[in-house]
């Protein structure tokens, strides 16, 4: 167990901006990057701009719900991604799926289920994935099921998030942005700290506590 | 059809005559009689199956689904029913499946959103509707004959028998069940069963003395002094005996089950009053109260090995010993406290050992038939299950002193002989609060040993200081049968494992005696034996009348 001494050292602000920027480009807000980048007058790196601009549009077809769009536009980006990247794959299918039951063309749905899903119903692990989202036809107004978190814009943001970071993981790119690792490391470390010392001395990270100042 | 006249059956008036007549026509088309089966039906006017079932059954075959699910909701008069929901669930599941393999998806999306709703299925059998779209077998069939829908028809009518409650449908095999149940009351009721054999339905089933070993079948006599031990080996071929004549014997048993010499093992320089057969049967151990452990190969008689001689002065003196499942260890109890328990492999090397001021004496010892337990009976009144792999450990103090200690076949259950002239029954699994108890023979001085036998175990002999051998069926605590014929205190016996009907003992009077099966006491022989004895009378008035003649 090692204890991290907090020594008082000033961080620089190029690291700060560093973070920001790292971020941003992550999430493919690259008018927000232009304007970070003119206002500190901090050099951009060199990054895949053509691979961005396709990220950013994948992302948002996923939330506009339009996923099979997403899904074309990723095909064309990297051929063999979603072959080696099968529960990607599926998620997306069944986002497609329950689109369509959402704007009531359910029996378009269920020849979709029957051609493009029944593959997957196969293999054991998708099954209880399967039988939430195909009971979503049982139900005249899905919202009221007990799997209306699928039809939700948060699973949508996950599923979009899975994917750009597949995309960049398959193009060498780091999947985490340094923000997300420093907090993760945060997190870690106050557990240890937290368990050695107990919860008065050291409670755990939140975010949340530390945005408040 | 149903008969509207309800006659009734039986000398009490309890069984329905057309639901016998319904039985019978179920047991003859499932034996193949079907032209009887059918030939009954029109003679007795009574029809296998119910008007309702019929009606279910044209429906089903004929795809008009929702006949069949209202003749289903109707026959199940409580919509929590498991047995309902899933008979409806199945009428829904082909019903989808034809209507997907038609191309008719929006009667199929109906199906799921106002049908089964409506009928009560249950949500999760709705779920699981929609899931098998996707992922049941019969969905990956691409061309879909007529043959395969009929087929698959006829496959939903018997899923759904099976679960249609009667009367609608009667469960299988319902005549030979009841059957059954009436010959299985009175096996249980047959106090000398001892065999696994059809019985005939014919007459009420009652064995007799026939059943177990109870008469005298041969006399081994070749020990020169008490014999204190006997027991069969574990595949019923071979007996040993122990004798204050410090010697064991081994013999065969033949095909005919006549006894005959084979080894005597001398090396003891005190009576042997223990054996124990390794389970693969290949080697004995023998040592007696005041005598050490001796290893043998069963086959040549020759003496293998000494256990704990190291000096020559003072040998380990072992009380009782038992095998493990490998036939490679062994583990002995010893009389001395001293030297507590001890376990060893077959070269001699001690493996473990308990001592200690937790271990008095040893009375006798036993290791579960899947090695998984010891029992160790201590000096004189404490019952000991260690199990060996979790240490955990169960104590049953007796209230009288224990002599001996003899575990079932099936490692479910052992005996002690108690000093109180009683043997108690104790579970392995420590379930019972309280042993069984048996009485009826005679100990208060000596150690007197028993053990299970006959087909299940179902049996418990025992020696006893009366010279007679006492064996009980497990239901009943007073004795089944007595057997007289040592002239002295029978010390052991044991039960022929793969025999049921061969009992061995051996006695104070030096003589071991094979038991097999006694006279049959039907009531042919008593009519034999009654007549016989009028016979006798009447030549006694003859020679009485002839007497006072001359």
């Amino acid at each position: 167990l090692s204890i991290i001494f907090c020594v008082n050292q000033v961080v620089g602000d190029n690291d700060v901006q560093s973070i920001v920027m790292s971020y941003l480009l992550h999430n493919c807000f690259n008018e927000t990057a232009d304007s970070l980048a003119s206002c500190t007058g901090m050099k951009q790196p060199a990054i895949d701009r053509d691979n961005m601009e396709r990220r950013k549009q994948i992302i948002h077809f996923i939330l506009e719900r339009k996923a099979l769009k997403a899904v074309e536009l990723t095909e064309q980006l990297a051929q063999d991604l979603l072959e080696k990247n099968k529960d990607l794959h599926f998620d997306l299918l069944c986002l497609h799926f329950v689109e369509l039951v959402c704007v009531g063309k359910c029996t378009e749905a269920l020849e979709f289920a029957q051609t493009r899903l029944a593959p997957f119903g196969k293999v054991q692990k998708y099954v209880e994935k399967l039988e939430d989202v195909m009971a979503l036809l049982a139900y005249e107004d899905p919202e009221k099921s007990p799997m209306f978190h699928l039809l939700s814009s948060e699973y949508r943001q996950q599923v979009a998030d899975n994917l750009n970071r597949t995309i960049l993981e398959h193009a060498n790119h780091p999947s985490y942005t340094p923000m997300e690792r420093l907090i993760q490391q945060m997190t870690v470390t106050r557990q240890y700290l937290t368990e050695e010392n107990g919860k008065d001395a050291f409670p755990p990270f939140s975010l949340k506590d530390s945005l408040k100042g | 059809m149903e008969n509207g006249s309800w006659d009734f059956l039986g000398s009490k008036g309890l069984v329905k005559k057309h639901e016998f007549v319904r039985i019978l026509v179920q047991c003859l088309y499932s034996l193949g009689y079907k032209r009887s089966a059918s030939c009954l039906e029109q003679e007795s006017n009574v029809s296998y199956k119910s008007s309702d079932f019929e009606f279910l059954e044209m429906q089903v075959l004929s795809g008009n689904w929702d006949s069949s699910l209202a003749v289903l909701d109707r026959v199940f008069d409580n919509s929590k029913d498991e047995a309902r929901n899933t008979a409806l669930y199945l009428v829904f599941k082909q019903c989808l499946f034809e209507c997907l393999k038609r191309g008719d998806t929006s009667l199929a999306i109906n199906v799921l959103q106002k049908q089964a709703p409506m009928l009560k299925v249950g949500k999760e059998k709705i779920h699981r509707l929609a899931c098998d779209i996707v992922t049941s077998k019969e969905m990956e069939y691409g061309e879909v004959s007529n043959f395969l829908v009929e087929d698959l028809r006829k496959r939903l009518l018997v899923e759904l028998e099976k679960l249609i409650p009667s009367p609608i449908v009667i469960p299988e095999g319902r005549l030979e069940h009841l059957v059954e149940t009436a010959v299985l009351d009175q096996i249980d009721k047959c106090l000398y069963h001892n065999s696994c054999d059809a019985v005939s339905l014919y007459k009420d089933h009652l064995c007799g003395r026939d059943q177990i070993p109870s008469e005298t079948v041969q006399i081994l006599m070749a020990h020169k002094n008490e014999v204190w031990f006997v027991q069969f080996s574990n595949s019923g071929k071979y007996l040993a005996t122990a004798s204050s004549d410090c010697t064991a014997m081994i013999w065969k048993v033949l095909d005919d089950n006549r006894v005959e010499l084979m080894h005597t093992l001398q090396s003891h320089q005190n009576p042997v009053s223990f054996v124990s057969w390794s389970p693969d049967d290949s080697k004995l151990l023998t040592c007696g109260n005041a005598e050490v452990l001796k290893l043998w190969d069963v086959e040549t008689g020759v003496l293998r090995h000494t256990f704990g001689n190291n000096d020559n002065n003072s040998g380990f003196t072992v009380s009782s010993c038992a095998w493990f499942p490998d036939s490679a260890r062994l583990v002995c109890g010893s009389s001395d406290p001293e030297r507590g328990i001890v376990m060893w492999d077959t070269d001699g090397n001690e493996i473990k050992a308990w001592r200690g001021t937790r271990i008095p004496k040893v009375v006798d010892l036993a290791v579960t038939p899947d090695g998984e337990s010891m029992i160790t009976v201590f000096s004189d009144k404490e019952i000991r299950i260690l199990h060996l792999e979790t240490l955990l450990e169960r104590v049953i103090t007796e209230e009288k002193p224990i002599t001996s200690l003899s575990v079932s076949g099936d490692g479910k259950f052992f005996i002690v002989n108690l000093s109180s002239q009683e043997i108690h029954l104790w579970d392995l699994a420590g379930e019972w609060k309280q042993p069984l108890k048996f009485s009826g023979h005679k100990q208060s001085k000596y150690v007197i040993r028993s053990c299970f036998g006959g087909f299940e175990s179902s049996f418990i002999a025992s020696g006893s200081e009366d010279s007679q051998v006492y064996i009980w069926n497990l239901k009943n605590a007073k004795p089944l049968e007595v057997l007289s014929g040592h002239s002295m205190t029978v010390n052991c016996v044991s039960w022929n494992p793969r025999n049921p009907r061969m009992l061995a003992s051996a006695s104070d009077d030096q003589t071991i005696r094979i038991w097999g099966p006694g006279k049959p006491n039907k009531p042919e022989n008593r009519l034999q034996t009654d007549t016989f004895l009028l016979f006798e009378f009447w030549y006694a008035v003859v020679f009485w009348i002839a007497g006072i003649e001359t």
